[in-house]
C-alpha cells in the first residue's frame, strides 16, 4: 500500500479538489472529516492528514512514500538538514506563498540601511521558519543575532520585540502589519514530495500516474532575494534597548484565549480587543501604565525570559517545556490561574496489552522494536520524559498538530494533553502514564521590574490570585 | 565486530585504538617538542564556542558555516547559538584578544574540530595547529613554514611538496574588476568552495587585462621567476596585483636561498575567508596534510583592531595512516603481578607490591593471570599466612622465589643492570 501524507489546514480543500479531479477521490478527506487516517476509494493507498509542516519530516523519516505540502516547508527542513531523503517532484498549481524577512520602518530609522546591519550586534529575529531564518542570518553575515523561533504571529514582534520577522506572506500580510519586506527567503506553492528510497524501490505508479497528468510544472525551489549586505570591516554597533516605563503583559490566542479572558474578567479586568473568541494584536488596556500584546502561548516563556514582556499568561506545560530545555532561564510561575486544566499524558495504542508504560515497553521489546518513537508537540518534555523513564533508545518526533493520528503507525508513544480522555479513547488510544497536570498560569521573570511597573505587576498578580481564591 | 555493534558509533566519528593512539601520541610529541623549540607555548581552547565568533565576514565561508554543529545551550533561551569548534585559529585569536592583546604571542594546540560531512567522511578531525600573532610579514610567514617542515621531517616524512600562493592576488583582481565589496566576498567564497566557473566570469569583467587570467593557473608548479613574469604581464593593467606578488616573491626567494624547495599554485585560496596574505599547503604523495598563511584581518573582524598574524595546521589523520606502528615489545615494559587465589591477604600483598614497584619507577599491572607481555612476571601467593613471591625473568628464562617486596625489587634491579 502506498502511503500518502496530505495537508490539513488552509490548502486542504484545494488538495482534495485536485485529488478528486485526478480520480483519487477520498470522501472523508474531501468532506473535512476529523479522522486522521482513511483509505483511498481505490484501496491502493492509505491517506493520513498532517499539519503541512510535519509532512516533509514524515517523508524524510520514511513513514510516508508521497506527500503534498507547500514547497516552503521542504525548504525549511532542508535549510537545516540538506541531506534529508525528500525529493520535490512537481508543483500542483495552488497555494502560492513566500517566506519573507520584514522590518518595521521604526527599526530602519533607528538602525540605518539594512545593508549595513552586519555591523549590528544583538539583532533579534522572530521566526515562524527558524531554519530559513538561521540560513538568512548566516548569509547576511550578521555578527551576533538571536533567532526567536515562534509558533505564530511573528509579524507582530517588530519593532519592539524583534528587529526582523520571518513569516509566510501570500500577498498582503506585511502591508497589513505595517512592515517592509527586505528579503524573500523561500517561495513556492503546493507540491508533490516523495521519499527518495520509495521512489527508487517501490511501485508508486497508481498515484504517480494520475498526479503527473496535466501540465508538467517545475519543482525547483523559488529564488531567494537577499539585500546586498556590505562587509563590515570590523565596525560594530550595539542596539541600545531601554526599558519602557510601562508594564508589558502578553495574552494568549487560540485555545487558551477563552480561559484567559475568563480569568481576567473574574478579576474585573477587560481589555478592548481581547474577547472570548476575537483578539487584536495590541488590545487596549483600561489600566494606565499597562501595555498588552497577543502572542502564542507556546512562545511566552522565552519572551518573558528575554524581558520583552514582564508578565504573561500561558500553560504550565509550555513553561515546563521551556525550563527543561533551558534550566537557567529566569522565567518563573507567579500565580496559578487554575483554568484550562488538563493532564499531560503518555498515550499508546489501545491494542497494546497492559495499562502501564513498563508493560508497553516490554511488549515492544518482545516484538523487536529497537527504537521507540515518541511524538509530541512538547519536544523538550517528551525528551525529558524518555530520559526519566529510562526508555533506552528512542526518537523524538516533534509535531505541530494533528498529533492523535501518529500512534500507532508513526509513533509508539504520544505525549499529549488531555482534559477528559474522550479524544484519546475516540482515537483508539489509552493512557499509560500521567506526567503532570497543567493549568494556565501567570509567568514573570525572577527579577521583576522596579518602580511603578513592579508595583502594577504585583497588584495584577494579587487581583488575579484573589479572584482564583474566590472561585475556589 | 558485528554490523549492529558498528552502528552504535555516530556517523563520521572514529575511535582511536591503542595502536592508533601510540602513533597519535608520537605525532603530538614531535609537534609539541618542535613548537616549544621555536618558542611557541601550548594552549587549549574549549570545544564549545559562541557561533557568532565564526559568522562575521572574514571568518568562515558560507559553505563551511553550513557544516558547523550549532545548537542552543542549556542557557540558550535568548536564541543565541553555540557551536562545536569548527576551526582552531578563530578560538586561538579570541584567546589572544582576551589575554595577550598588544603582545607577540606564539601559541600552539592539539585539538579536535567538528564539521558535518557526507556519510563516510570524517566529521571530527584532529589538528596540530600553531598561531603567531602580533608578528608581521615576512618573518612570521617564513617561521611557520619552517616549523611545519620541521615537524613533518622529524616524523620521517622527507618527500614534502610545499605550495605557495597569496590570497591578495585574487582579492586584488576581484577589486580591480569593479565588483562591490559584497560581490567580491561572494566570488571569493565561490573560489573557496572550488567553483571553477568563477574564472571566466572574472576574466569577462576585466577586458582590459594585458594577459589572460589563466596565467594564474598556468604558473602552477612554477618558481619565483614565474611571479616576476606575472608581474610584468598583469602589473601594468592591474597595479593592485603588484604588492601581493612582491610579498610572495620575497617569501619564495628567501625559501629558495635557504634551500627549501617549493612550487607556486596561485589558485590556492585555502578554505577560509580569514586569510589575507601569503598562504601555503604541504603535500605528501599528493595529499594535503598541512596548510596555513597570514590572516591580518581576523582579529579586526572580531574586535575592530587589526593585528598581524599567521599560523598553520597539520591534519593528524593523514599522518596517522602513514606512520608505522611501534614494533612489538618496543612500548611494553610492564611487569605482570598476578595473584594465586582470592584471599584478602594475597590481594593486599599483590597491591602493596604493585604500588611499591610504581614508587620505584617501574611500570607494573595487577592481573588475574600472568600475561607474559614484558620481561618480568611475578605471582603472589600465600604461604602459611605469609606472602610469597615467585619471579619469572622471561628474557633470561629463569625464575626465583622471594619472601619480601624488598627482595623482589632488588632482584629486578639486578636483572636490569645485568
Amino acid at each position: 500500500v502506498i502511503k500518502l501524507a496530505l495537508p490539513g489546514g488552509d490548502i486542504r480543500d484545494q488538495a482534495a479538489s485536485l485529488l478528486t479531479s485526478l480520480g483519487l477521490h477520498s470522501e472523508e478527506y474531501a468532506d473535512g472529516s476529523r479522522a486522521y487516517r482513511f483509505p483511498l476509494a481505490s484501496e491502493e493507498a492509505e491517506l493520513r492528514v498532517f499539519r503541512e509542516k510535519d509532512i516533509p519530516i514524515q517523508i524524510a523519516l520514511g513513514n510516508y512514500d508521497l506527500g503534498i505540502c507547500n514547497r516552503v516547508w521542504l525548504d525549511e527542513l532542508q535549510a537545516r538538514y540538506p541531506q534529508e531523503q525528500v525529493v520535490a517532484l512537481r508543483t500542483l498549481g495552488f497555494g502560492a506563498m513566500k517566506v519573507v524577512a520584514a522590518v518595521a520602518p521604526e527599526s530602519l530609522r533607528a538602525l540605518g540601511p539594512v545593508e549595513d546591519w552586519g555591523e549590528i550586534e544583538g539583532l533579534r529575529i522572530a521566526a515562524e521558519y527558524p531554519n530559513l531564518a538561521e540560513q538568512f542570518a548566516l548569509a547576511a553575515r550578521f555578527s551576533r543575532y538571536h533567532i526567536l523561533p515562534v509558533w505564530g504571529a511573528a509579524g507582530s514582534y517588530p519593532p519592539d520585540d524583534a528587529e526582523l520577522a520571518v513569516f509566510a506572506d501570500s500577498g498582503t500580510a506585511a502591508d497589513r502589519l505595517g512592515l517592509r519586506i527586505i528579503a524573500r527567503l523561500a517561495s513556492g506553492s503546493a507540491c508533490l514530495l516523495a521519499n527518495r528510497t520509495s521512489l527508487a524501490q517501490k511501485d508508486l505508479r497508481p498515484l504517480l500516474e494520475p498526479l503527473f497528468t496535466g501540465d508538467q510544472m517545475s519543482s525547483e525551489a523559488g529564488e531567494r532575494m537577499l539585500p546586498a549586505f556590505r562587509p563590515t570591516n570590523g565596525t560594530r554597533r550595539t542596539i541600545s534597548r531601554q526599558r519602557q516605563p510601562d508594564l508589558r503583559l502578553a495574552l494568549p490566542d487560540g485555545h487558551a484565549q477563552r480561559h484567559t479572558y475568563a480569568a481576567f474578567q473574574a478579576a474585573g479586568i477587560e481589555f478592548e480587543g481581547y474577547a472570548e473568541k476575537q483578539a487584536v494584536v495590541r488590545p487596549t488596556s483600561p489600566i494606565p501604565g499597562l501595555q498588552v500584546k497577543v502572542i502564542r502561548p507556546q512562545d511566552m516563556p522565552q519572551q518573558v525570559a528575554l524581558g520583552s514582556f514582564d508578565l504573561a499568561v500561558t500553560g504550565r506545560d509550555w513553561l515546563l517545556d521551556h525550563l527543561i530545555a533551558f534550566p537557567s532561564s529566569p522565567v518563573r510561575e507567579v500565580a496559578d490561574l487554575q483554568r484550562s486544566r488538563y493532564s499531560l499524558c503518555a498515550v499508546v495504542d489501545e491494542a497494546i496489552p497492559g495499562d502501564t508504560l513498563a508493560a508497553a515497553l516490554a511488549y515492544w521489546r518482545s516484538h523487536n522494536r529497537e527504537v521507540i518513537r515518541i511524538a509530541s508537540e512538547y519536544a523538550n518534555l517528551a525528551d525529558h520524559f524518555a530520559r526519566q523513564r529510562h526508555i533506552g533508545r528512542y526518537q523524538i518526533i516533534p509535531v505541530s498538530g494533528a498529533s492523535e493520528g501518529f500512534v500507532p503507525e508513526d509513533a509508539e508513544i504520544l505525549i499529549e494533553g488531555t482534559e477528559t480522555g474522550t479524544s484519546v479513547a475516540a482515537n483508539k488510544l489509552k493512557i499509560v502514564d500521567r506526567i503532570f497536570e497543567s493549568t494556565n498560569c501567570l509567568i514573570a521573570r525572577a527579577d521583576p521590574p522596579d518602580g511603578p511597573a513592579g508595583a502594577l505587576l504585583r497588584s495584577l498578580v494579587e487581583r488575579l490570585q484573589a479572584s482564583v481564591a474566590i472561585s475556589a | 565486530m558485528t554490523a549492529a555493534q558498528d552502528s552504535l558509533r555516530c556517523p563520521g566519528m572514529h575511535d582511536l585504538g591503542p595502536e592508533e593512539m601510540a602513533r597519535f601520541r608520537r605525532i603530538e610529541e614531535v609537534f609539541r617538542a618542535s613548537c616549544e623549540s621555536w618558542g611557541f607555548r601550548e594552549i587549549r581552547t574549549p570545544v564549545v564556542e559562541h557561533l557568532h565568533l565564526f559568522t562575521s565576514a572574514g571568518t568562515l565561508s558560507p559553505q563551511m558555516l553550513g557544516r558547523v554543529y550549532s545548537f542552543l545551550d542549556w542557557d540558550g533561551w535568548s536564541g543565541e547559538r553555540v557551536v562545536l569548534r569548527p576551526d582552531g585559529t578563530i578560538p586561538a585569536a579570541r584567546l589572544y584578544w582576551e589575554r595577550y592583546r598588544g603582545e607577540i604571542a606564539k601559541l600552539f594546540y592539539v585539538e579536535n574540530l567538528f564539521r558535518f560531512a557526507a556519510s563516510g567522511e570524517r566529521r571530527e578531525v584532529w589538528q596540530c595547529g600553531a598561531e603567531l600573532i602580533g608578528e608581521s610579514w615576512p618573518a612570521g610567514d617564513l617561521e611557520v613554514i619552517a616549523v611545519v617542515r620541521g615537524v613533518l621531517r622529524r616524523l620521517g616524512f622527507e618527500r614534502l611538496t610545499l605550495r605557495l600562493s597569496h590570497t591578495g592576488i585574487i582579492r586584488s583582481i576581484l577589486a580591480t574588476a569593479g565588483y562591490s565589496p559584497e560581490e567580491q566576498l561572494a566570488l571569493y567564497d565561490r573560489l573557496i568552495d572550488g567553483d571553477p566557473s568563477v574564472w571566466p566570469e572574472i576574466a569577462g569583467a576585466l577586458p582590459q587585462t594585458g594577459a589572460p587570467l589563466t596565467m594564474l593557473r598556468d604558473l602552477t608548479g612554477g618558481q619565483v621567476h614565474g611571479l616576476a613574469n606575472l608581474q610584468s604581464a598583469l602589473g601594468p593593467t592591474l597595479p593592485a596585483i603588484v604588492p601581493p606578488i612582491e610579498e610572495l616573491r620575497t617569501i619564495a626567494s628567501s625559501l629558495e636561498l635557504a634551500g627549501c624547495s617549493y612550487e607556486l599554485d596561485l589558485t590556492i585560496v585555502r578554505g577560509f575567508e580569514y586569510y589575507t596574505g601569503p598562504v601555503f599547503q604541504v603535500l605528501i604523495d599528493g595529499e594535503n596534510v598541512a596548510g596555513g598563511g597570514r590572516y591580518d584581518g581576523l582579529i579586526a573582524s572580531q574586535e575592530g583592531h587589526s593585528v598581524p598574524a599567521c599560523g598553520f595546521a597539520i591534519s593528524i589523520e593523514p599522518l596517522l595512516d602513514r606512520l608505522d606502528n611501534p614494533r612489538p615489545g618496543e612500548e611494553i615494559n610492564l611487569i605482570d603481578v598476578s595473584i594465586a587465589g582470592r584471599s584478602p591477604s594475597v590481594l593486599a600483598s599483590a597491591l602493596g607490591l604493585v604500588t611499591e614497584l610504581h614508587e620505584q619507577g617501574y611500570d607494573a599491572e595487577l592481573v588475574a593471570q600472568p600475561l607474559f607481555k614484558g620481561r618480568w612476571t611475578i605471582e603472589v601467593s600465600d604461604r602459611d599466612g605469609r606472602a610469597a613471591y615467585r619471579l619469572r625473568d622471561l628474557t633470561a628464562g629463569s625464575s626465583f622465589d622471594a619472601a619480601t617486596v624488598n627482595e623482589v625489587t632488588q632482584r629486578i634491579e639486578r636483572g636490569a643492570r645485568a
